[in-house]
């Protein structure tokens, strides 16, 4: 399961950046900001009403009773309609750099992601995940990958 | 007059391919994995200095070095991009020999009345890096045993050119034998109670004792020390003695229908490889590994050297049938063209007419397939191999580039 993303301070905008300033990490030279799913709120950058924005990933602290207590949701899942009472709209997650099982490694986009709203109106992400490639396992360990935006590893 | 050898090497050349690509990646540590996704085949110099080696597998490697980025290995790229260095050196000297995806000999010539050669080494070397955006080292030298030593021992992005018999003496004594590849630890020892510990040592022994201590190709090594040119440049590479096609069978296979699909395919695969080194041959193994650790083989022999489909497959047919354990389950198949000849030239034998029909139609599928890209027209027995053509994490090979290892 992939529980990172990095993505650099570039691709950002400035104020966001400011906000999250203790998850900016340096890699190599370049600054970028880490969205863990261990940090506290976990979020997620994404593509929402044509702005990039920060949002809650998932409902790990079940504030919401109705929501699972994931960060992650299956293609399966999504493709049979199980989310479709509570609206969802797919949304692209970009990232640079995703992380599984202390595994960086590079994509070309992102990754895809299921954006739902709170009883509230808050926006909250899922990542989409399918069954893992073959390679994918052997390089992760991981039995589920990302739903990659346009690409297969 | 003398002339020069240059040895050319790219610099971790499949992590620099990777930048080429994905600028982003640059400066930072990057491993590209071997491909099962289980090894890193490349390192970048900033993962290197944490301590990951070529073969170190996925997971110490990301002990090691927590924040480096892993990408997948792109061998088409890695070709495409070697191809295109190749050319660009083609424009500064007659003479290139590729002697493997990211290293080239070639004869080193001024570019111009005006530019000496370290002059021109630093030139192309720079031309590369503009062109291609690949950083490559550069050693030219009196031999191809010098020019590889100054290049290994310039690197990175290096532009050495060593002329003159006291900077080759001066640069000599700095490196340890071993440098010399081919000299490794057990040769090494056998070198050292003579007191020959660096290259400099080495290249003023007696060349009777080299040749007594590490035989006739280390009395050749000692005469290119020493500035006396035996290997020659080659253009083209001599036919290799072996070509082989194939790997793992992606998980457990006792069905024959589907061995046989494997089967038709690395036929394919290596007839793509015969044809590129421009070689047929006249026999044809099939070896497969089994899930309880042991091994068999087949081998048919044909009359003419061939790189046709129908030859091979017949022959691939009669070899499988010999590696074959009914009911056991195999995990990795190798298909081998064992008796290489060059394509042109060859004696037909007299009992074998050519058969112009077939020959046309192999011309035509590999035409097609050069075209519209591999495995467009493929023969139908593969067809129960869909998981692996239409698996997208596959759509360039499972282990195939020339003149390197893989994992
Ligand atoms: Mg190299």
């Amino acid at each position: 399961m992939c529980t990172a993303v990095a993505l650099p301070t570039s691709e950002l905008p400035d104020i966001v950046v400011e906000q999250l300033i203790d998850r900016v990490h340096t890699r190599g030279g370049e600054r970028e900001v880490r969205f863990d799913w261990r940090s506290v709120p976990a979020l997620l950058p994404v593509w929402w009403n044509g702005r990039l924005q920060v949002v809650k990933w998932g409902n790990r602290d079940r504030s919401e009773r109705k929501l699972p207590p994931t960060g992650w949701t299956w293609r399966e899942t999504v493709e049979k309609g199980k989310w479709s009472a509570i609206e969802p709209e797919p949304v692209e997650v970009p990232a640079a750099y995703v992380m599984t099982n202390g595994v960086w490694f590079r994509v070309k986009q992102g990754v895809r992601g299921l954006l739902v709203r709170t009883r509230t109106g808050e926006p909250v992400v899922y990542l989409i995940c399918e069954p893992s490639t073959r390679y994918y396992r052997v390089m992760t360990r991981a039995t589920w990958m990302p739903v990659l935006i346009d690409e297969v590893i | 007059m003398t002339t020069f050898v240059a040895h050319l090497d790219a610099d971790c050349y499949y992590v620099s391919a990777e930048r080429v690509r994905h600028p982003d990646l640059t400066d930072k540590p990057v491993g590209v994995l071997g491909n099962n996704g289980a090894c890193v085949i490349a390192k970048s110099y900033e993962m290197k200095a944490h301590g990951v080696k070529t073969g170190t597998p996925i997971w110490d490697a990301a002990k090691l070095c927590p924040h480096g980025v892993y990408v997948k290995r792109d061998f088409y790229w890695y070709e495409v991009l070697s191809r295109k260095m190749l050319g660009i050196v083609g424009t500064f000297s007659p003479r290139v020999e590729y002697y493997s995806v990211d290293e080239f000999f070639f004869e080193a010539i001024p570019t111009s009345h005006r530019t000496d050669l370290p002059g021109t080494a630093t030139k192309i070397r720079d031309y590369i890096r503009e062109a291609a955006g690949l950083p490559v080292t550069i050693g030219v030298a009196r031999t191809r045993t010098l020019a590889k030593l100054f290049s290994d021992t310039g690197k990175p992005f290096g532009a050495v050119a060593v002329l003159t018999r006291d900077h080759e003496r001066e640069l000599l004594a700095k490196m340890p034998v071993t440098e010399i590849s081919g000299i490794g630890g057990k040769r090494a020892d056998r070198l050292a109670p003579y007191g020959i510990r660096t290259c400099l040592d080495l290249a003023d022994a007696d060349g009777r004792l080299v040749n007594k201590l590490l035989t006739k190709t280390g009395y050749e090594i000692w005469l290119e020390l020493n500035g006396t040119p035996v290997m020659p440049i080659r253009p083209e590479r001599p036919p290799h003695q072996v070509l082989a096609r194939g790997g793992s069978l992606m998980g457990n296979v006792d069905d024959p229908k589907l061995l046989w699909a494997w089967c038709v395919r690395h036929v394919e695969r290596l007839i793509e490889e015969l044809r590129y080194h421009n070689v047929r041959t006249t026999t044809l193994a099939i070896q497969l590994d089994w899930k309880d650790g042991t091994g068999t083989g087949g081998t048919t022999s044909m009359p003419v050297p061939t790189d046709r489909f129908d030859d091979l497959l017949d022959a691939a047919r009669t070899s499988l049938r010999r590696a074959y354990i009914p009911g056991a389950t195999a995990t990795h198949m190798h298909v081998m063209a064992t008796e290489l000849r060059r394509a042109k030239g060859f004696q037909l034998s007299l009992f074998d007419a050519p058969d112009p029909k077939k020959e046309k139609l192999a011309a035509t599928k590999h035409a097609i397939n050069e075209k519209f890209g591999r495995f467009k027209v493929r023969s139908a027995a593969t067809l129960y191999l869909p998981a692996v053509y239409r698996d997208p994490a596959n759509d360039f090979d499972i282990c195939d580039i020339r003149g390197k290892v893989c994992f």
